[in-house]
């Protein structure tokens, strides 16, 4: 008894006379706090967004930390990818602007640099995920709703939470994600969190704060350090990350069939045309091992590390599958291909007031054409040619004037022509679901022409140039 | 003053002259009246509508009138008394009104694809012979002319029949002749009997048009339209058959997906602006797939007869030509293929059912209520032809389905191992699975796109049959 009472008196001590009148909880979490403040970064990027047929600038807020005294800096791929300018400031009010070094959507995870010639940027210390426990106290830091410096303060609620459901399909599509499972927390996050970092007691940075459940009070979800480390090292160094992939979904094996002897993972998909298809692996059969090393996945918390084994294959290799269908078990061997992103490129194409986006293999899937090919328009504006022709979000353009549209450079050279030419009809060949249709854009009568006639006819075009990258 | 009143006058009576526009008098409406006063009646029955999202049914009871067409006992009511998630039953018809009112039960027909009218048959133990209204078909309505409409008052006033004069407002000449009213009607008059001004009767209220391909989909036009005699006079003389028993009368279907030659795409493609169905989608295996006829064909002739489609609603006036031609006879369809004239024959098949039509089965075990899969659907999810099953319709609330997240629009590829490529299989499955009780039935099935399996794990101790 008498030594905890001198326990307290020496961290009292430690932390100066300020803290004498408060507790050893309190102590402890301003000493963890002091830690990581002074690395912590408010970011506010101006992202590119693409609504309603239109391209638009915004400025959005959010949070990060310094991690090298040259003034590297983490935060969240939804902070800081799109954007066109970056403004970060500091625990002492400075400001920097900064580059990105590099983005990768499937985890979430930036990587800035502070446009400064400085070696002595205060940094945080990058603690392990490794070791964590539901119930420890953790610190959220960040900018919530702009508010920097920001401080709130929980406790670990689940240590390696599945986000996604174990449904067909929910590992696809932008909002996934795949590769890792997550710290849940109920210390406050909000949106300007994002990108911020999750401090143990020891005032080690633990995650990286980036999602909140909505319309749930204190679910937060922090991307896991180790997983950070290991993506931000490769976001530094390539300023991508290329994963392997051959074209299946993962389920877990489910509890009743999850006898000792029933081990792997289910293959819930095998995307048409890809590796897996063609190596013959089938919807229903179970993977066992790859390359020898066991994937088991009894429940959905499972799945991620078996995604990233595949994804962690070189481009290229030959990678060797252990398949069961029913009792038949047999070697398997795959080649991997490149990942491509669940996001495609998009541009606005403001003479016809619409925008236009890369057609991605789920597009392409969902839409039933073999491989990729044409362009998905993403929103096409109120009033505009596109809509006059009733062109809609949704529809993808086969062809321009019979010719084959086969990705979205060979669309805006062929739509460049047709606008610079000032064509009075141009037909499209468009599908939407199982329909497919013809188009006819008039071209002629613009309300931007015939508002201002006497406008130079080729600045709309010049105009247009500045919004692409 | 005096002298332009009188004017005013003279000009009146002398113009009503000159014109003798048809009015309805009061002894039209009143004849009208007592004529088919009898023939009205009233339908009392219960319905059950279901949420297709959670299974959930709720039991009402209704009143709606009713038009007996036959001494026999053949009744028309409004369209809307069935749909695809409401379903009728204790069906009674009260005939007579005031002190001589008897009621009789009756049976549903099938619903007609063409108009959104209800059909009806009262069944007696001895022959009947009831007052009935008699159509007169291909009668020809004027903008302006007056019609009136017959119906029942609500039950404040026991249902006593009533009638109101309307006038045509507007027609419109496609996709069929549609007669529009000038102003609305009370409730009890939908479905009610419109008397011309010569005292004939000439059709029924309605409020939907019939749109092109979709078999039993209607457009709620939000207005009361004149259903004319024409759109229902052959269920008049072929009654449908009882609900349930089997397929009722498909329309002829050629399987593509047109658009109009507008004047502008005519002009892009170099071609006289005369109009014509532009094949957008030619559906697989469809008679005109097997006909071959492509996409991007233009059809300027149908059977003999011009197809001058020009703007959007002419595509439905192309869609009832098809409907209209009989699915045995060869037809020469005139196209024009890169310019070319050229002549393809067709024969047309039967439209293939609906999913309003299609078969459905509710499996009690699990809780889904599972539909076969109708080419409409197909269509409206982008399904390849590859692809074979059953969709799910509907997921009763706290059933294994339901713990298993399964939901509408799911498609079951195979159920416990059994592939299924129909009802029947489904059936099948369901009955080995309850038979052989295990731990977990995986169920793989479509989800959008791709692929994946629900696991569903009943309690068999719980399952009740």
């Amino acid at each position: 008894m008498k030594r905890a009472l001198w326990a307290v008196a020496g961290i009292v001590l430690l932390s100066g006379c300020a803290t004498t009148r408060l507790g050893m909880q309190d102590a402890m979490v301003i000493r963890a706090k002091d830690r990581v403040a002074p690395a912590l970064v408010h970011i506010i990027p101006v992202k590119e967004v693409f609504t309603a047929g239109r391209r638009e600038e915004i400025a959005v807020q959010g949070s990060g930390f310094i991690i090298t005294p040259d003034g590297i800096v983490v935060t969240n791929e939804h902070v800081a990818g799109q954007s066109r300018f970056v403004k970060c400031i500091l625990q002492n009010k400075q400001e920097f602007d900064a580059e990105v070094v590099g983005i990768d959507p499937d985890t979430d995870v930036a990587v800035l640099r502070l446009k400064a010639d400085r070696k002595d940027f205060p940094t945080v210390k990058l603690g392990t995920s490794a070791d964590l426990e539901s119930g420890q106290t953790v610190l959220a830091l960040g900018s919530p709703h702009g508010l920097s410096r920001s401080v709130s303060a929980g406790i670990i609620s689940v240590t390696d939470r599945y986000l996604g459901s174990s449904n067909p399909g929910s590992d696809q599509g932008s909002d996934a994600a795949p590769f890792n499972t997550w710290i849940q927390t109920d210390a406050a996050i909000n949106s300007g969190n994002s990108g911020g970092p999750l401090v143990n007691l020891r005032g080690e940075v633990i995650g990286i704060n980036t999602r909140k459940l909505l319309g749930a009070d204190n679910v937060g979800f922090a991307i896991p350090i180790d997983v950070a480390k290991e993506i931000v090292a490769q976001l530094i160094e390539h300023g991508k990350l290329d994963r392997g992939w051959i074209g299946v979904s993962l389920q877990e094996m489910g509890r009743k069939t999850d006898d000792a002897s029933a081990r792997g993972v289910v293959i819930a998909d095998v995307e048409p045309l890809s590796p897996a298809d063609e190596a013959g692996i089938r919807a229903g059969d179970v993977l066992r091992s790859i390359n020898g090393q066991p994937t088991d996945a009894r429940y959905v918390e499972g799945l991620p590390a078996i995604r990233k084994a595949i994804a962690d294959l070189p481009l290229g290799s030959e990678a060797i599958l252990s398949v069961a269908r029913g009792e038949e078990v047999a070697e398997v061997k795959v080649k991997t291909v490149l990942k491509s992103g669940a996001d495609g490129n998009e541009v606005e194409l403001p003479e016809w007031g619409f925008t236009v986006s890369e057609v991605t293999p789920l597009i392409a899937r969902q839409a039933q054409l073999p491989g990729k090919t044409g362009v998905f328009i993403s929103g096409a504006q109120v009033g505009s040619v596109a809509a006059n022709a009733r062109l809609q979000s949704g529809d993808i353009i086969l062809k321009v004037d019979n010719i084959e549209v086969d990705s979205l450079e060979t669309f805006r050279k062929r739509y460049d022509e047709v606008v610079a030419a000032k064509k009075p009809l141009v037909l499209l060949d468009v599908k939407n679901g199982a329909l497919t249709r013809f188009v006819l854009v008039e071209q002629e009568q613009t309300e931007a022409e015939a508002e201002a006639p006497e406008q130079d006819s080729l600045e709309t075009p010049e105009g247009a140039v500045d919004h692409v990258e | 003053m005096l002298n332009s009143l009188v004017l005013a006058l003279l000009l009146a009576a002398s113009n009503a002259g000159a014109t003798a526009a048809p009015e309805m008098s009061q002894a039209t409406i009143e004849r009208a009246y007592n004529e088919l006063s009898p023939a009205l009646c009233v339908i009392a029955y219960s319905f059950e509508i279901t949420n297709p999202k959670n299974n959930e049914r709720v039991k009402q009871d209704a009143h709606t009138p009713g038009l007996i067409v036959s001494p026999d006992g053949l009744v028309l009511a409004r369209g809307h008394m069935i749909g695809d998630n409401i379903e009728p039953f204790n069906i009674r018809v009260s005939v007579g009104h005031g002190d001589a009112v008897t009621e009789h039960p009756a049976v549903l027909l099938q619903k007609p694809t063409s108009v959104n009218v209800a059909m009806l048959r009262i069944t007696s133990d001895k022959p009947l012979q009831l007052p009935f209204a008699r159509f007169k078909p291909d009668v020809r309505l004027s903008v302006g002319e007056p019609i009136a409409v017959l119906g029942v008052l609500g039950a404040a006033f026991d249902y006593t029949p009533s009638v109101v004069v309307r006038r045509i407002g507007s027609i419109l000449d496609t996709p069929r002749t549609t007669y529009c009213l000038d102003d609305p009607v009370p409730p009890g008059f939908t479905g009610g009997p419109v008397v011309n001004v010569k005292g004939e009767v000439v059709g029924v209220v309605g409020y939907d048009l019939s749109t092109s391909e979709g078999g039993d989909l209607y457009v709620r036009s939000g207005f009361p339209l004149v259903y004319q005699t024409e759109l229902f006079a052959k269920y008049l003389a072929t009654p449908p058959a009882e609900a349930g028993d089997g397929d009722a009368d498909a329309p002829s279907w050629l399987g593509v997906f047109t658009q109009p030659l507008t004047d502008e795409l005519a002009q892009y493609w170099s071609l006289p602006a005369e109009g014509g169905s532009v094949v957008s989608t030619v559906m697989a295996g469809s008679p005109a797939a097997i006909a071959g006829i492509q996409r991007g064909d233009i059809i300027v002739a149908f059977d003999g007869k011009p197809v001058r489609s020009k703007q959007d609603r002419d595509v439905f006036a192309f869609t009832r030509m098809i409907r209209e031609t009989p699915v045995d006879k060869p037809v020469v369809v005139k196209v024009l293929r890169d310019r070319q004239p050229l002549e393809v024959t067709v024969t047309l098949a039967p439209q293939p059912v609906t999913s309003g039509r299609a078969n459905e089965f509710e499996d009690k075990v699990f809780g889904l209520t599972v539909r076969e899969l109708t080419r409409d659907v197909r269509i409206m999810l982008n399904l390849p032809e590859d692809v074979q099953g059953v969709i799910v319709r509907r997921v009763q609330s706290g059933s294994w389905a339901a713990l298993a997240n399964m939901r509408p629009g799911i498609i079951i590829l195979s159920f416990g191992g059994h592939a299924i490529t129909s009802i029947e299989d489904y059936e099948q499955a369901v009955a080995a699975v309850a038979a052989e009780k295990p731990l977990e039935v995986s169920v793989f099935s479509r989800v959008g796109a791709v692929t994946g399996f629900f696991r569903l794990e009943p309690r068999w101790e719980d399952v009740k049959e």
